[in-house]
């Protein structure tokens, strides 16, 4: 219930772990009332790799990213990280040993500026407590300016450096959607989920989204799992990808071989 | 205890449940449709009471600005009573226009509405005090008329001893059933009544079908301000109109009987309401002075281990 | 100079205690929890001041020691602080709403209580609470420094690492979680906060008042306060002292105003009893008129040009 505050030294260095993978998701299903959400889905995730997650709309995938993350409770099944259950974590746990994510309909905290948004995303990182950081002790203004740095840098990367001071609501859709990876960045993830990241974007938009998440990646040694319905962008960046449909794991492999799989084809079309 | 004091405490609690049960039901009523605690039900509530009271002929005490003062009508109890809820209904309508339909319209937070409703509620019941003074108001003895002022439950039910229940608290009982009765037939058989169930399902697609909202709503809010009246009549009436505070209390009780209820259900505030009715009427005599937080206890607890009451519906948040 | 504070000492001074007293509902409101619980704790820590001064401390002497009154404030945080985590802990799942009518219930709990036990002294409560100081203005040397460093407090919360966290958790709580930011801890902290507040402002207001009773921590209290945060402004710390201090101070202007005698009487009863009046009528003219009440963060930047630019921007 009370619990301490998790700094970076519990966050689990995956590489070290290259031969096991990085998620683990085992049969996880998720039910809302008579609606299966998520059915029975297995895959595994490796460390360092792009992994795409595509189906039509209402197959599941954002419910997927809200058990992984934590958000709602799975109904049945299991999810390992690094060899670790987190099954039944709480949000802020599993943020804290390294998976980061953002959302599909943007959830940046509005009323703050971009610098702040992404300087809350250090919380776990950080330890100053209430007295500390009222009295203003050395130890405590030290990571203040440390966290406004570390922000300022991330910010920098994804080319808002400059409005760091505006309210976050006041962005663009698309600079909305760069505040909130640079957030996700913030909390030193090893594995970041991004749900839809390119929603809403023109072709040069898209182009330099795909430079930036595989220049994070590199820089930060990322795993990366993307929510993507434009398919030019998931087959350009991802390394497998990974299919649902009503819930149900139909295809996952190599973007040649799920471009070419029946089930998927049958199931975009059959969609529309 | 012995059967006759189980009996006596059962008809009171019955009794006390009821009136419950009939104010939970203007406050459910509300709920159901806008999603919102009306807190200013109470002081409606109170103002039937004092409404009432003044179209009986009753003269006010000789505190407050109208010190003195009286309406030169001196009504039957029973017509006093529709009357004094009718003005009830229509000062929960300009509630309603006033104080809750800006914020509705701009889709504001219920929390926000809530505290409005707060605001209402105190300042209707503070210009109350203001105006007649905060004393204690009794009905006259005529009120109920011809009938006994007690019945005799022991001898009814062929027990020994006497067991005596206040004839007030067997019209209260009635009355209060009746009126569930009528307003379940409404809403479940009439027209009106499944108008009244799409708006509170869904007001955006029930306008889209045709349905004018805005007077569903005016005419849900004026549904339970009468309702709100004519529990505070019942109430003033039985015991007394203990200062314009007293709606507040009945209020905040309210509260709790929806809650346990289910908030929105319509019968689950008549069964909320009997169960706090219950509940207060068996707290043994030694603790009497704790009787009053019985209620609440029971809503801190309810909401710590199943805020959506007994019949209510989960509330699923979408992520 | 001096008859200017024997007058007014005892406003004065329930200015600052009401200022602090709305400070206790924005502490757990800057991490989005609307509690009324503040009463509660103001009549805890009246009730441990005024038992303890009357019946425990007893001292000789004229005037009762201000390290004591100083101490019972310090006992009247800690019961104050353990009491809102043990009910917080379990009444901070709940939102919204739901967390308003717990914090209600609360509220009516503690004063049913207060009516019956024989330590509270029943619905009569505690008489004789002994005096630090010779006049009210005095009790100023307490409350103002305490003031003030509540302010300094908030106001260094507002910009550290705990302070975002809670304000993160009232933009959405969900996306907060999910950055790493445990909710459920933070909110404690905050309602805790503002208990521990009101409860050594409760200790103050046992000695200031003389005498302490069931009714100084009703419901009633709880509309006041939320009047003194909404119409003072809940965006910023300073709003909640403003509100808490004019409105304090509003109904004794008003009454000054009338009390030269040349009023009608409807206009000097409404003086004399509107005070509540007035609370409700502003809350609701609050709500639907401005429920970010008057000291928004924009009411101070009003006068740079920049400010203004961003403004229009945001309206549009």
């Amino acid at each position: 219930m009370i619990e301490p505050n998790i700094g970076a030294d519990t966050r689990i260095d995956a590489a070290e772990r290259l031969d096991a993978p990085l998620l683990e998701v085992r049969s996880i299903t998720r039910r809302f009332g008579g609606l299966v959400a998520v059915n029975d889905v297995s895959f595994e995730v490796q460390a360092m790799e792009i992994f795409g997650l595509i189906g039509p709309n209402g197959a599941g995938k954002t419910t997927l990213f809200n058990v992984v993350t934590g958000l709602i409770p799975a109904s049945s099944g299991h999810l390992v990280y690094c060899g670790e259950d987190i099954t039944r974590r709480s949000p802020h746990r599993i943020a804290a040993k390294g998976i980061a994510r953002t959302f599909q309909n943007i959830r940046l905290f509005g009323n703050l500026s971009a610098l702040q948004n992404v300087m809350i995303a250090q919380h776990v990182h950080t330890r100053a407590g209430v007295f500390a950081g009222v009295l203003g002790i050395p130890f405590a203004r030290r990571e203040e300016r440390a966290t406004r740095d570390k922000a300022m840098e991330l910010l920098d990367l994804v080319g808002l450096s400059g409005r760091a001071d505006q309210g976050a609501r006041n962005f663009a859709y698309g600079d909305q959607r760069r505040v909130e990876i640079a957030r996700a960045l913030a909390l030193q993830p090893t594995l970041l989920l991004l749900d839809e990241p390119a929603a809403g974007m023109n072709h040069s938009e898209r182009e330099e989204l795909g430079a930036l998440i595989k220049e994070v990646c590199e820089r930060f040694s990322l795993t990366v799992i993307l929510i993507e319905h434009h398919v030019p962008l998931v087959m350009g960046l991802c390394n497998r990808i990974a299919v649902l449909n009503f819930g149900k794991l139909i295809a996952l492999g190599a973007p040649e071989d799920v471009r070419n799989d029946p089930a998927v084809i049958e199931a975009y079309l059959g969609a529309e | 205890m012995n059967f006759a004091t189980f009996i006596q405490q059962l008809l009171n609690g019955l009794s006390i449940g009821s009136v419950y049960a009939i104010f939970a039901l203007g406050y459910t009523l509300v709920f159901s449709i806008l999603g919102i605690i009306n807190f200013s039900h109470a002081a409606v509530f109170t103002l039937g009471a004092y409404f009432t009271f003044t179209l009986m002929g009753g003269t006010f005490g000789f505190n407050g600005v109208l010190a003195n003062a009286s309406v030169p009508v001196q009504l039957p109890f029973a017509v006093a009573l529709i009357f004094g809820s009718v003005l009830a209904g229509l000062m929960a309508v300009l509630i309603e226009r006033l104080a809750f339909r800006p914020l509705r319209v701009r889709g504001a937070d219920p929390l926000l509405t809530l505290v409005s409703s707060l605001g209402v509620a105190i300042l209707i019941t503070n210009l109350i005090q203001y105006l007649v003074g905060a004393e204690i108001y009794t009905f006259p003895a005529s009120t109920y008329g011809d009938l006994p002022p007690a019945i005799d439950f022991g001898k009814l039910l062929g027990l020994g001893q006497i067991v005596p229940v206040r004839t007030v608290q067997i019209v209260i009982f009635v009355v209060s059933v009746v009126i569930l009765i009528i307003l379940t037939l409404i809403i479940n058989r009439t027209r009106f009544g499944k108008a009244l169930r799409a708006v509170a399902e869904d007001t955006t697609t029930a306008s889209l079908l045709g349905i004018n909202t805005d007077l569903f709503i005016l005419l849900t809010f004026f549904l339970s301000g009468f309702l709100g009246g004519v529990a505070g009549t019942l109430v003033g009436s039985s015991v007394s109109i203990a200062g314009p505070y007293f709606g507040i209390s009945f209020g905040l009780k309210g509260l709790a009987v929806i809650v346990l209820g289910g908030l929105g259900d319509i019968p689950g505030a008549v069964v909320g309401g009997l169960v706090i009715g219950l509940a207060e009427a068996f707290v043994p005599p030694e603790y009497s002075g704790y009787k009053d937080a019985v209620a609440f206890g029971i809503l801190f607890v309810v909401l710590l281990i199943r805020p959506r009451g007994l019949l209510g519906r989960t509330i699923i948040q979408k992520v | 100079m001096s008859d200017f504070f024997s007058t007014y000492g005892f406003l004065l001074v329930s200015m600052m205690l009401a200022a602090m007293l709305a400070l206790s509902l924005y502490l757990p409101l800057m991490s989005g929890q609307l509690s009324l619980a503040s009463p509660g704790f103001y009549a805890l820590g009246g009730y441990i001041a005024a038992v303890l001064s009357t019946k425990v401390f007893t001292a000789t002497g004229d005037l009762y020691p201000v390290p004591l009154l100083l101490l019972e404030m310090l006992i009247a945080g800690v019961a104050s602080g353990a009491l809102a985590i043990v009910v917080g802990v379990p009444a901070l799942r709940l939102r919204g709403i739901y967390l308003a009518l717990a914090t209600i219930a609360f509220v009516e709990v503690l004063q049913v209580l207060a009516l019956n036990l024989d330590v509270t002294g029943g619905a009569v409560g505690i008489f004789g609470v002994p005096q630090p100081f010779r006049t009210q203005i005095e009790y100023a040397w307490i409350a103002a420094p305490m003031l003030i460093l509540a302010m300094f407090f908030v106001y260094r919360l507002e910009r550290i690492r705990v302070g975002r966290a809670f304000i993160a958790i009232k933009e959405d709580e969900l996306a907060a979680d999910a950055m790493g930011v445990n909710p459920t801890v933070n909110k404690v902290l905050s309602f805790t906060m503002g208990a521990v507040l009101a409860g050594m402002v409760g200790a103050i207001g046992a000695h200031f008042l003389n005498t302490w009773n069931a009714r100084q921590g009703t419901f009633d209290a709880s509309i006041a306060y939320l009047a003194f945060v909404l119409i003072g402004g809940s965006r910023t710390f300073l709003g909640p002292v403003l509100g808490g201090m004019a409105l304090t101070a509003l109904p004794e202007i008003l009454r000054a105003l009338s009390g030269n005698g040349s009023l009608p009487l409807w206009l000097t009863e409404f003086m004399k009893d509107g005070r509540f009046i007035l609370y409700g009528l502003l809350l609701v003219l609050g709500c639907v008129f401005l429920p970010q009440g008057f000291v928004t963060p924009a009411f101070f930047s009003r006068w740079s040009k920049k400010a203004h630019a961003a403004k229009l921007k945001r309206a549009a």
